[in-house]
């Protein structure tokens, strides 16, 4: 759906720009997810997506597709829990890039294996084409695997 | 034939692409109308006829559960087709919104000869 192909997983980490998108979710286990996407990576993905040149994307553009992605990416591992109770994902929202979550790109490059966990949050990290992407997921409980490996 | 085509989603990047997936599926459009949430599609049903409606679950305000009862409630608008397009590959979900009445169900991520495939059984033809 998203026209993009994962290159490989973690190469040297480089710092960049990025784009962070989050959302919340109730159900058992009620949990937040967080994504975050090198800024090139974003732009590249947004305008696949769009079908669109990348030069003629807006910032909200980016935005409503980074979020989109952070929405899929959610449902998709929510699916995956063997759950009696419906989940409920909240409308993703663009944050500060500032939070937490700016040390996940540190860990992810220093892990050997792409899916991992910090703390009570599981982690997967690729490379995109044009940068890497970031998903974690926390729950208050947890429920793993989440992410297919 | 043009199809008169209805899609609800909160996620205006989901509209455009669901869009562009119509129309690269073969299916031709005479209009392609959008909605930010199950209030504003039945608002919007007010005055417009459309074929078929595409409709995300989870959304601001009204939700797409909440827009199937309303639907399936009304003597008129209960005979429009409605496919489900969501992330929650669940077979509780699955299972509830096709009881509510929605004719289709499409997990995202989905390529593109999902969605026609859906499309073609739910308005009963096929396109070239």
């Amino acid at each position: 759906m998203f026209f993009i192909e994962c290159l490989s997983d973690l190469r040297e980490f480089v710092p960049e720009p990025e784009v962070v998108a989050g959302l919340t979710f109730d159900g058992d286990p009620a949990g937040e997810l967080e994504l975050k996407i090198s800024a090139s990576a974003a732009r590249s993905v947004s305008a696949d997506f769009l079908a669109t040149d990348e030069a003629d994307l807006s910032e909200q553009e980016i935005h409503d597709v980074v979020c989109e992605l952070a929405n899929m990416i959610c449902g998709s591992a929510l699916s995956r829990v063997e759950s009696a109770a419906t989940f409920r994902l909240s409308t993703p929202r663009i944050m500060d890039s500032a939070r937490d979550i700016a040390t996940l790109s540190e860990a992810a490059a220093s892990a050997s294996d792409p899916f991992f966990e910090v703390g009570d949050s599981a982690i997967h990290a690729v490379e995109l084409g044009s940068g890497r992407l970031v998903v974690s997921i926390h729950t208050e409980k947890l429920k793993w695997p989440l992410f297919p490996r | 034939m043009a199809y008169r085509v209805l899609i609800v989603d909160d996620s205006p990047a989901m509209r455009s692409f669901v869009r562009r997936v119509i129309l690269l599926s073969g299916f031709e459009l005479s209009e392609c109308f959008d909605a930010g949430d199950g209030r504003e599609a039945l608002s919007l049903l007010q005055h417009e006829w459309v074929d078929a409606i595409l409709t995300d679950i989870n959304m601001p305000g009204m939700d797409g559960e909440e827009f199937l009862r309303l639907l399936a409630a009304d003597d008129v608008l209960r005979s429009i087709p409605v496919i489900v397009i969501s992330t929650d590959a669940t077979q509780t979900r699955i299972r509830r919104l096709m009881a509510l009445g929605a004719r289709g169900y499409i997990t995202k991520p989905f390529v593109p000869e999902t969605l026609r495939a859906e499309l073609e059984a739910t308005l009963g033809v096929t396109v070239d």
